[in-house]
């Protein structure tokens, strides 16, 4: 058998793979490249919707998430809300890209540090992970230090209807964009990422 | 199963490509980061594979 749980951290890292969406051409086989967007994200909840209601098995799945929706759907949603709102220019790239690897390898790590080093290991090595990510991308140490604070923060309350893979992207990208455009913020990176495939 | 199995080559095949990608491009960071997130569980789910291929 698959160790489901190894299974589950390597589907959640390999997530992290995402941001090779900012080395695609404008054009992807005749469709503009923000539509892929739309079409990967209508193709993930049609798994789920399967999952749910047609019997499809998944492997990995938790037992909570038998009759709710999938992490790998609340993780897919944050990523294509990130590069949705990076295409409407809402978003610098830096920003999407940091939030985008911090929220596939941080979430994992804590996991895996509460479940065998405990609460303050998990919030500890959490902080250490997304800070670090932050930093070798932006490069701020303000947005940096926030970021990770706010990322790890994010992670903590179990809500049924906003998932922590939700959550982990959107409230760190959206606080620091909103903080990068008050006057006394650093400057931030924009555009970290310019050529095509 | 199968697809399982087949599904999992596929993501050590995006992994892979996305670290050339980055490296082509001399985005090293990130195809640093890349590497060291997918390497420990990457490894892990390698060697869940091969188990089951023991067995």
């Amino acid at each position: 058998m698959i160790n489901e749980q190894i299974y589950r951290r390597f589907n959640h890292t390999v997530a992290a793979c995402f941001v090779i969406y900012f080395l695609f051409p404008e054009y992807i086989l005749g469709i503009q490249r923000e539509y892929t967007i739309l079409l990967f994200w209508i193709f993930i909840v049609a798994v789920d919707y399967l999952r749910l209601n047609k019997d499809l098995k998944v492997l990995g799945m938790r037992n909570y998430e038998n009759n709710r929706i999938a992490g790998f759907v609340w993780f897919a949603t944050g990523t294509c809300l990130i590069l949705g709102l990076y295409e409407l220019n809402l978003v610098p790239q830096s920003l999407a890209i940091a939030t985008i690897i911090m929220a596939a390898f941080t979430d994992p790590l804590i996991g895996e540090a509460n479940q065998k080093f405990g609460d303050k290991w998990g919030i500890g090595l959490g902080l250490l992970c997304s800070f670090l990510i932050y930093q070798l991308i932006i490069g701020v140490l303000f947005y940096s230090i926030i970021g990770s604070i706010i990322a790890v923060a994010s992670e903590r309350p179990k809500i049924k209807w906003f998932d922590d893979d939700l959550a982990m992207q959107l409230i760190p990208i959206l606080v620091l964009t909103l903080l990068s455009l008050i006057d006394f913020s650093p400057n931030l990176p924009q555009e970290i990422l310019g050529g095509d495939l | 199963m199968k697809i399982t199995r087949i599904y999992i080559y596929l993501m050590y095949i995006i992994v892979i490509f996305s670290i050339i990608m980055f490296i082509s491009e001399e985005h090293y960071i990130i195809a640093s980061l890349l590497f060291l997130g997918n390497m420990i569980p990457g490894y892990a789910m390698a060697t869940s594979l091969m188990e089951k291929n023991g067995n």
